[in-house]
């Protein structure tokens, strides 16, 4: 009876109330991808309504019952489809799935601590996340349905329960949900910057860090920076809507009725969303492009091309970015000059892009590539890095924005330069780490065919988005068959729906692979893809502490690659030095 | 080979020693950034050009003198505790947790003030302005529970005898975010003062 009770006892901490930052890790992971599951069926089946309007489908109505009675789905679950697929993609997969992920998986591997600086918050952490995926999923099933005034929830929409069904209780659940969700984000962030700080093991110097760790560190700031204020500005709207306070309210009529509401305004709750929303860009982006370096330099066999020039740019961007949350709201009759001054501010982000994207070039030009699936996926980040940049100059001119807000244009933008290029990092990070994770190997043909098949889909799903923006088609409209000047886009949302099915399909093969290798996939050596990088000298098989006795010493910077003497042999026989070889005579540390 | 536990005290101690006080740090930046959201919010809200002006009550200066005080008192806790005076720290703690109080209290009286002069936090007479003041002072007085719980707990270990020289870390983290509590509610203090009032 006492084994027994002992045996539960350890299930119950190691796998449930785990204060180990890989179990952690591991956590976050699947979370994030099953609410990122939910969310990619959500889009499917709203592009099915946008791509066929009106159209019965059997799936539909097995899948959404009275929601869409007769197969076709009821405008306002569209609407809450639509609000419910941006919140779970940008907070709960590409927030919480990919920073809580590679940050607790990589941080204590990668900076030689045995763990993060408090398991007990780290362990808070996952479960307040937990907590807020489970608030906003019963928000589904609520009467009234689940918010329904888009991801932004701008007022007076989402601060009138009486406005649209879905400013009711699914509103308010959802406010909840993403106020445990931003506790959870704050522990999280509080415990990478501390860990980052004060438990790096001897010799790594800030200059040794790999790129991943200089990525979780800046994301870390802006997450404790920006979102409080999101807190805030949330706290505010649950005044407004359950106190009868005025903060973004005012002169409201609805049903003919006047409310009580005088002197707020809803764009006080634009400028505190965006203060947070757009760093949440970069909270996003920045992990993915940490990963991102680190693959490319390590499957490059080449040394990361401007080391510093990486880390200074990731500084820059996360400083532009809480300057830059006016460019979102360059039509709500903001003043033209100060228009201009966030138009400067935004388009000085290219900049430090730019300089990314050059980096990522020059490393992988001439390098030995080994295309595995994670190089792919780095390389289709870099690909979305640019092509979706680019059209933000344009959403980043007050002048040319003009023009396409709130349209399709809008949508192609965001998804690729940051959905596409998250989730690519967060793929390539799985596929890299999962040895590490799951100490098995992942099957590389499919993740071969994963790639090719994601990225022929998104590009087709949110290439052609520009054009139907540049011929004014709006967002978020539930059907655009009703207005006779939208007849001609017709096809290209026919088709645009075709590619998101083929996306769809193509995830199940990741799915099928993320699982059965877990459980069946070959087992793996302990540094499969020879890399220099702390946590590849930890073992194989998990326990809490990461190494057997001493932590390792680090004697130089994680970018040794291919180094060769002057009769051009490699310098210890190999094409990689692990940071763990002590520098020899006359030989200089990389990143200084 | 030995595997390193976690749970191995000495090592536990050791990272506890480390991180204890950027963690507080840190959460103090992040409460900075929730209290500038929402001071912004309130300009930004000015700027609208319907922001009324409202009296501050004496009870709000009353209630500044009284939190400056609790952390001078705490801090000379921790000053007995260094010379291994536990009779003066006890003292001085419960001063400390006395004068929070107090600060609740004296805020208790500025919000009936308040109300009494038609200044009202929620509802239909509500403005802006009026629901800002109610709102910042209530959400300080939120954090400063935080503080309250964590003077609690140093009392005990202070009556344990728990701190020594080398060990006064919980002490140190909780003066530091007693402190500021004290700072924050000065901003607001002022804040209030010359925006609102």
């Amino acid at each position: 009876m006492s084994t027994h009770h002992h045996h539960a006892k350890d299930f119950l901490f190691t796998y449930v109330f785990s204060q180990d930052h890989k179990m952690i890790s591991k956590q976050f992971l699947v979370t994030g991808f099953l609410m990122g599951f939910l969310g990619l069926v959500m889009s499917t089946l709203f592009r099915l309504q946008l791509g066929w309007p009106g159209e019965s489908f059997e799936i539909v109505e097995l899948l959404m019952g009275s929601w869409a009675e007769d197969g076709v789905m009821a405008p306002d679950k569209y609407l809450a489809l639509v609000t419910m697929h941006g919140t779970i993609m940008v907070f709960f997969l590409l927030t919480a799935g990919l920073s809580g992920t590679f940050s607790n998986l990589l941080i204590p591997l990668q900076v030689g601590a045995r763990d993060m600086a408090s398991g007990f918050l780290n362990m808070l952490s996952y479960w307040f996340f937990f907590i807020s995926c489970m608030l906003m999923l019963a928000s589904l099933f609520v009467e009234g349905g689940a918010a329904s005034a888009g991801w932004t929830i701008y007022p007076p929409l989402s601060a009138l329960p009486q406005a649209i069904p879905g400013s009711g209780t699914g509103m308010t659940l959802w406010l909840v949900s993403m106020s445990v969700f931003i506790v959870s984000s704050l522990l999280g962030s509080l415990n990478y910057i501390v860990t980052i700080f004060n438990l790096r093991t001897k010799g790594m110097t800030f200059t040794r860090l790999p790129l991943t760790i200089w990525a979780f560190l800046l994301t870390a700031i802006l997450g404790v920076l920006s979102f409080p204020v999101l807190l805030a500005a949330a706290l505010l709207l649950v005044f407004d809507r359950s106190f009868g306070t005025s903060f973004y309210l005012s002169d409201i009529y609805i049903g003919g009725q006047v409310l009580d509401h005088s002197g707020g305004s809803p764009i006080l709750f634009e400028h505190l969303f965006w203060f947070l929303g757009h760093p949440e860009v970069y909270i996003v982006l920045l992990p993915a492009l940490g990963i991102t370096s680190e693959i490319i330099s390590t499957m490059s066999r080449k040394p990361i091309f401007g080391y510093r020039a990486m880390i200074g740019s990731m500084m820059a961007i996360a400083f532009l970015s809480f300057i830059v949350w006016g460019h979102h709201m360059f039509l709500t009759g903001m003043n033209p000059f100060l228009g201009s001054v966030f138009t400067f501010t935004t388009l000085l982000i290219a900049i430090p892009s730019a300089v990314k994207v050059f980096n990522y070039l020059t490393t992988l030009w001439k390098g030995n590539i080994v295309f595995t699936p994670a190089t792919l996926f780095s390389v289709g980040l870099v690909s979305t890095f640019i092509s979706g940049g680019v059209t933000g100059l344009i959403l980043g001119n007050s002048a040319l924005d003009i023009a396409v807000h709130d349209t399709y244009f809008v949508v192609g933008h965001f998804h690729i330069v940051m959905g596409l290029s998250a989730i690519f990092g967060m793929f390539a990070g799985v596929y890299h780490w999962f040895p590490k994770l799951f100490g098995r190997m992942m099957n590389n043909k499919l993740g071969t065919l994963h790639f090719w098949i994601s990225i022929i889909c998104a590009y087709g799903v949110f290439f052609p988005m520009h054009f139907l923006g540049f011929s004014g088609v709006p967002r978020r409209y539930y059907t655009n068959s009703e207005f006779p000047m939208f007849d001609d886009m017709l096809d290209i949302n026919t088709l645009i729906s075709m590619f998101a099915i083929g996306a769809f399909i193509g995830q199940l093969f990741f799915f099928f692979n993320f699982v059965y290798s877990a459980f069946r996939g070959p087992k793996a050596p302990q540094n499969p893809w020879k890399g220099n990088s702390l946590e590849w000298t930890s073992p194989v098989e998990h326990f809490h502490g990461n190494w057997y006795g001493e932590i390792p010493h680090v004697y130089r910077w994680p970018y040794d690659y291919s180094k060769v003497n002057a009769q051009g042999e490699y310098v210890y026989g190999e094409d990689f030095i692990p940071q763990t070889t002590p520098l020899g005579e006359d030989e200089k540390d990389g990143g200084h | 080979m030995t595997t390193i536990t976690m749970e191995n005290i000495s090592y536990q101690e050791d990272i506890r020693r480390k991180t204890s006080k950027p963690l507080i740090w840190i959460g103090i930046v992040s409460i900075i950034m929730f209290f500038g959201g929402l001071t912004s919010a309130v300009i930004v809200s000015q700027g609208g050009g319907e922001f009324l002006t409202i009296d501050m009550p004496f009870a709000f200066t009353i209630s500044t003198v009284v939190i400056l005080l609790s952390s001078v008192i705490f801090h000379f806790g921790l000053i007995s505790i260094k010379k291994g005076n536990y009779a003066v720290a006890k003292i001085s703690i419960i001063a400390t947790l006395i004068l929070g109080l107090l600060f609740i209290a004296t805020q208790y009286m500025g919000w009936v003030n308040l109300y009494e002069n038609g200044v009202y936090a929620v509802g239909a007479e509500s403005t802006q302005e009026s629901s800002f003041i109610y709102l910042l002072t209530a959400l300080h007085i939120a954090h400063l529970v935080g503080g309250l719980i964590s003077l609690i707990i140093v009392l005990v270990k202070t009556i344990k005898e728990r701190y020594t020289l080398d060990n006064m870390l919980g002490m140190q983290v909780s003066i530091t975010y007693w402190h500021f509590l004290g700072a924050l509610w000065i901003y607001l203090f002022f804040f209030l003062k010359f925006i609102i009032a």
